[in-house]
């Protein structure tokens, strides 16, 4: 748990500037290492697995000549060029006078990746970091985080090996996590799925830098489309509305809250009081400010996929589109759960399916296509359905298993997806042989879901996403 | 922690609001509270800051109609109410049948001032059927809030009704935006016969 330091609401709307820390031209690493195991070591070998392309010092107190190739440097002191960011991988005791350093070699910003501040108590020792990066005008992310990645300004700050979790593509999907565990778990399920990263941002303690900050810089980034939230608590919570307000009103953000039970929570003297306790209240806020909450962890995954590759939309008629029958019944149960129905199809389009479909096909939701059906048969119907104004939204459901469904189908779906009419989700239950054709259409823009349920879910938080920029822009 | 507000000033407020409250006066007496009826049935309420459920406290005396049947209830109710001194007893006109819902006001560490609407009286804590926003509230989050709950059609099954809400909800935001409150509980909010009235009114400064 992330222990909370208050910050002075009297600067109202004040965003540190963290441009520099999110596109250097130059990054020391302090407390870099050969050594393999240390932290140091793994962050100066994942800048150099990422590419990074400026100026990487390497700067550690017991350095020789040189650290992995590049010329090391004793203090930041010595380094005596301009320094964008600064990465402080050194015990915490020894984090202030370091910073101090970086704060006469004029940086433009940190990240303290170190622990051992106020989250085990050493409130005196962060209050230290957080005067002097006052004094400097010097904004830091941390302590006690993982830092920023950006595959696309190739920089990583991350100290897990790379041969540890794996990175993702990249993307416009940005990922901000408080937490560093939950933020490197997630990032290794976020990489196993077809969409990119843009960034990744875990940021700790939150002692200059916190989520106000973070949110107000990814509303502007252009890289970024949708935005994934691990939140613990936010600090400022009247800035945090202003800030998800705006930011809402053009991109979706998907946010999962830490800590939903409280400890420490005393008697209430109402009922009002009694029911609204804090998780309820950030419950309330992500409602009324257009931010999709997940309750799960998978979900974070499920509502990013389809936020990041399909359009927005309004209606709430769901046609489906099912090679199993069972799965049809499932699909039914999981639309109607999910407040969503199926629409009444227009004369002209049922009448083209007809036409189109074998004797077999009963024309009704959900249109049960066969266990036989083959691209052509699943491209017809998917052709049909998109084109009748009474579908807002298509969830197809392709069982591998079944003899017709091969790359075809999948070369069929992506096509069709890449037309972008309506929404489309797609459902697809299996193992190797599945996944092998799921990841082919996830990777070409298709959100892909294991199960009916779940690509409902995703659906009505899209729809809710959609009617909300309706109201509020 | 804050301080419950009297309740007549909380029943002023309401007023001042233009939010419907049922007509309430503290009886110092049983021939106090017979004088009250004036021939219409009572309710008479045990108003103290140590319970703040009345019905579980048996704080609650219930359609009151004669002469001896107030005497009786004024008298169990003081004898009840002596283990939440200080106390005063409150008299309301028996108010129709209706459903009970709650509407109310937090003040949020993090974010400030919330308001609620819910599923009121008894099913309160068994449903947790509750709406929440932050305020002040636009129309449109007042009809979100009722939206959102499971119970909306039992609490405002026509677009009249609907609407009616919607306007209390505002004025509620309103007073909690322009007021000093800690905590507010209008709990039970009654509908009935197209309009409504608090019943009970619970304000922490």
């Amino acid at each position: 748990m992330v222990h909370m330091v208050k910050r002075s609401t009297a600067n109202n709307h004040d965003f540190a500037d963290l441009t520099h820390i999110f596109n250097p031209r130059s990054v020391a690493i302090i407390g870099a290492s050969e050594k393999p195991g240390k932290v140091g070591q793994v962050i100066m070998q994942n800048y150099m697995d990422a590419g990074f392309q400026g100026a990487l010092y390497p700067v550690n107190i017991n350095a020789g000549e040189k650290i992995s190739g590049y010329k090391a440097y004793k203090s930041v002191l010595d380094i005596r060029k301009e320094i964008d960011l600064v990465v402080i991988a050194i015990p915490a005791a020894g984090v202030p006078n370091v910073l101090e350093e970086c704060g006469k070699a004029k940086a433009n910003g940190a990240v303290i990746v170190s622990g051992g501040f106020a989250e085990v108590g050493a409130a005196d020792l962060e209050e230290k970091i957080k005067q002097i990066s006052k004094k400097y005008k010097m904004p830091f992310i941390g302590p006690n985080c993982l830092g920023v990645m950006d595959p696309r300004a190739r920089i990583d700050t991350l100290f897990l090996p790379t041969y540890k979790i794996e990175r993702p593509k990249i993307g416009g999907v940005s990922f901000v996590s408080q937490s560093g565990s939950v933020g490197s778990s997630t990032l290794d399920l976020i990489s196993a799925e077809g969409f990119g990263l843009s960034r990744f941002i875990s940021y700790g303690n939150a002692t200059v830098v916190d989520e106000v900050d973070i949110l107000h810089f990814l509303a502007k980034d252009k890289n970024t489309k949708v935005i994934v939230y691990y939140l613990e608590g936010a600090k400022r919570g009247r800035e945090f509305i202003e800030v998800a307000k705006e930011v809402t009103k053009s991109k979706p953000v998907v946010i999962i809250k830490g800590g939903i039970t409280e400890t420490g929570a005393t008697a209430a003297h109402s009922h009002t009081a009694s029911l609204a306790g804090s998780y309820e209240s950030y419950s309330a806020v992500f409602r009324q400010f257009g931010m999709t909450e997940a309750h799960e962890l998978e979900e974070l995954i499920y509502f990013a996929k389809i936020f990041d590759t399909q359009p927005l939309v309004t209606g709430n008629r769901v046609a489906v589109i099912t090679n199993g029958g069972g799965h049809g019944v499932l699909a039914t149960d999981a639309i109607y759960q999910n407040g969503l129905t199926f629409p009444q199809l227009t004369k002209e389009s049922q009448k083209e399916l007809r036409r189109r479909m074998p004797p077999i096909v009963n024309i009704a939701l959900p249109m049960d296509v066969g266990g036989e059906a083959d691209y052509k048969r699943f491209g017809d119907a998917l052709e049909v359905l998109s084109t009748d104004q009474n579908v807002d939204a298509i969830m197809m459901i392709a069982l591998f298993q079944t003899p017709g469904a091969d790359e075809k189908l999948v070369d069929a779906v992506v096509n069709f997806n890449n037309g972008k009419k309506k929404p489309l989700v797609v459902v697809s239950t299996g193992s190797s042989y599945t996944q092998s054709h799921t990841k082919l259409m996830e990777s070409a823009g298709v959100p892909v879901y294991e199960s009916p349920s779940a690509a409902a879910k995703a659906l009505a938080a899209l729809i809710s996403y959609s009617r909300y920029r309706e109201k509020a822009v | 922690m804050g301080e419950l507000l009297d309740y007549v000033s909380a029943y002023n407020l309401m007023k001042k609001y233009g939010i419907n409250s049922i007509e309430s006066k503290y009886v110092k007496s049983a021939d106090e509270a017979i004088k009250f009826s004036k021939g219409r049935p009572i309710v008479l309420k045990g108003i103290t800051k140590k319970a703040i459920h009345k019905t579980k406290s048996g704080l609650l005396e219930l359609d009151l109609l004669t002469s001896d049947q107030i005497k009786g209830a004024f008298l169990r109710l003081s004898k009840k109410a002596q283990k939440f001194k200080p106390y005063k007893i409150l008299a309301q006109p028996m108010t129709k049948q209706g459903i009970e819902i709650i509407m109310g006001g937090k003040v949020d560490s993090q974010f400030g001032k919330m308001i609620l609407l819910g599923l009121g009286g008894i099913y309160v804590e068994t449903f947790k059927d509750f709406a929440l926003r932050v305020c002040p509230i636009t129309r449109y989050d007042a009809k979100k809030m009722l939206e959102q709950l499971k119970s909306k059609k039992v609490i405002a099954p026509d677009q009249k009704s609907e609407k009616m809400i919607e306007e209390v909800l505002l004025k509620i935001s309103k007073l909690l935006v322009e007021n000093n409150i800690q905590e507010l509980d209008l709990n039970p909010l009654i509908l009935h016969d197209g309009t409504y009235d608090a019943v009970d009114i619970r304000i922490l400064k």
